[in-house]
């Protein structure tokens, strides 16, 4: 069960989690581990279900709207936890049953995924005021909720989570999901999905019904962009409507497609260092934020079409051929031969190719699921 | 009486201005080999984009085993136990061959089984010497043979052909001859076909299509001498 593609991730990531911070703060490491899992929860959805969400900050911002207000109702932190992830679950459910089965097409499904988040933007932004009341949490309009009871120690309810406890907790979490979904595609179901993303209709045709499918695989993303917003949420201790904002859904498909769409690992190298990025820029006022990553954004889709992490993958695969040649070289180098006469077939029959929709169209190298996942 | 496993009652598919098809009957008897030939537009693709669920007639029934199938979803009548394969080959270009026939066999049996399947019906259809590679690196004629593993996968006992010689070389013809016959020793087949030279080799039972209604529904060489066929393929050699 444990094979290579699960152990090593969880190897780097125990090490990384205890090495980062030498690097930077706690403080800013948390709110980059949960930006990551938002990433990974669209990297899921899009990259291995062929499902471009415009939207998933939508479930971000419920996650933690959902955390504080239960949270606020309840008292304690942890079973608002648990709502936090199940109510954008459930939401993307119903929200997903309607897409789905209503057989919308992938780029109404984007837009109607972003109005979706815009609705709710607008909506928190105007429930200013004593109308708007969830048990005895005001929803604050404007301003968000603060002040509710974020986690504790499960075991020792007067010790709060916070700073580095918080951020090792986040970050366990990270690596728990990671190979959690890594399980998941590795199950019938995850490569059902896989086989839809290639060809709907084939899926179809082989029996599989899609709807029920992407439906469940919409509702596990939101999931995860839920426990993200609940990370966030114990991480800010105030949540605002900027949560849903344009700008924050846009962030999230930048770092999936700079870290690699089509891989699990890509979004979460994405969105860790995109944000830390925003975070240094942010320190200075020389150059517009905005606008340097708008730069990086360019710079990786014309120079990494594939992603950071893919082009990282391909860097170390040739260096471990390089060092030990006799092992791996033969393995390098069949493999990069048949990359590029598939590259060369690509090129062929691209006009006979109906367009493809999804995050990897036109790009064929990514569409492969990692070696080690052969059935 | 024969056993009759798939019949249609005045279909009629309606296309804004242009009826497709036109109060088509049809019936197919078990493990029966039918092809459906007839000139462009005629509505033999139409007609079987009905029979699979791909589209929604405007009126008219068809029957499944005793099911009605109309208006259902392409993925429900698949798994009545048909397979389909598409005029232009409709396979999971990113996933290797393996990948794709087990996706196929899984949704019905378990994951050793799928294994075991999936290689069985490699060599089925003579695709196993590229098990591994990925669809999109093969020649056309490979990936014929691919989706025709896929569909075989599903274990179906009514499979639906459209134009699988398209683009084939002689030799990868012949080949698909072999896997047809083998496929018509458990199952039924409908087979869509331009090429007469094909149809006359797998020799049958063939329906002729023409603006969207049925002209003749005879035995291959009855149907090659009929004057109103030839008139339909004018110019053509029968």
């Amino acid at each position: 069960m444990f094979t290579r593609d699960i152990l090593w991730p969880a190897v780097i990531g125990l090490v990384l989690m205890y090495l980062l911070p030498f690097v930077t703060d706690a403080y800013t490491l948390t709110v980059l581990t949960a930006y990551a899992m938002l990433a990974l929860s669209l990297g899921f959805i899009w990259g291995f279900a062929g499902i471009l969400c415009f939207g998933q900050a939508a479930f971000f911002g419920l996650g933690a709207y959902a955390f504080a207000i239960a949270s606020i109702n309840i008292g304690t932190p942890w079973l608002p936890f648990f709502i936090a992830i199940l109510v954008p679950a459930l939401f993307a459910a119903v929200f997903g049953a309607v897409l789905f089965y209503g057989r919308l097409s992938d780029v109404y499904l984007a837009v109607v995924t972003l109005v979706m988040t815009l609705i709710l933007f607008k909506f928190m932004n105007s429930s200013a005021g004593d109308g708007y009341k969830l048990g005895t949490a005001r929803l604050g309009g404007y301003n968000g909720i603060p002040g509710f009871e974020t986690l504790t120690v499960p075991w020792d309810p007067s010790e709060y989570l916070y700073d580095t406890s918080l951020y090792y907790f986040a970050f366990g979490l990270l690596i728990v999901v990671y190979i959690c979904l890594r399980l998941l595609l590795r199950q019938p179901f995850g490569r059902a999905l896989v086989g839809i993303r290639e060809n709907e209709l084939r899926a179809e045709l082989m029996g599989y019904d899609i709807r029920l499918l992407k439906t469940i695989a919409f509702s596990i993303g939101a999931g995860v962009a839920g426990l993200a917003g609940c990370l966030y949420a114990n991480w800010a201790e105030i949540v605002t409507p900027a949560l849903f904002s344009l700008g924050q859904s846009a962030e999230i498909i930048i770092w999936v497609i700079v870290g690699g769409a089509g891989t699990l690992m890509g979004p979460v190298i994405g969105a860790a260092l995109l944000g830390y990025t925003k975070f240094l820029l942010g320190q200075q006022s020389v150059v517009d934020n905005t606008f340097i990553l708008g730069v990086i954004l360019v710079l990786a889709v014309l120079l990494l079409p594939n992603g950071i992490f893919p082009a990282l993958a391909s860097i170390v695969r040739r260096a471990m051929a390089k060092l030990s040649p006799g092992r791996a070289l033969g393995r390098g180098r069949a493999r990069r031969s048949r990359r590029l006469s598939s590259q060369a077939l690509a090129i062929e029959d691209a006009s006979s190719k109906s367009a493809k929709s999804g995050p990897d169209a036109g790009r064929h190298e990514r569409r492969t699921l990692p070696p080690d996942q052969g059935v | 009486m024969r056993n009759v496993e798939v019949e249609v009652r005045g279909l009629t598919m309606q296309f804004g201005g242009v009826r497709a098809l036109d109060q088509v009957d049809f019936e197919l008897g078990r493990r029966e080999l039918r092809c459906l030939i007839g000139p462009n537009g005629a509505g033999k693709s139409t007609f079987f984009k009905c029979l699979s669920g791909l589209l929604v007639p405007t009126s008219g029934e068809i029957r499944i085993r005793g099911e009605t199938t109309t208006g259902w979803l392409p993925h429900r009548i698949a798994r009545l136990g048909i397979g389909i394969k598409t005029q232009v080959p409709s396979v999971m270009n990113g996933l290797t061959v393996r990948e794709n026939i087990w996706l196929a066999a899984r949704r019905e049996h378990t994951t050793a089984d799928a294994n075991r399947m999936a290689a069985s019906i490699a060599a089925r259809v003579l695709v196993d010497d590229v098990l591994n590679e990925q669809v999109e690196t093969l020649a056309h004629g490979k990936r014929q043979l691919v989706e025709l593993a896929i569909v075989l996968a599903g274990k179906p006992w009514l499979v639906l052909l459209d134009e699988p010689a398209a683009g084939l070389t002689a030799v990868e013809v012949d080949r698909m001859i072999e896997v047809i016959r083998d496929i018509n020793s458990e199952a039924a087949l409908i087979i869509v076909e331009h090429d007469m030279h094909f149809v006359r080799r797998i020799a049958s039972q063939v329906t002729v299509f023409n603006q969207g209604r049925v002209l003749i529904d005879a035995d291959v060489e009855e149907v090659m001498s009929n004057p109103d066929v030839r008139d339909v393929y004018l110019g053509k050699q029968l």
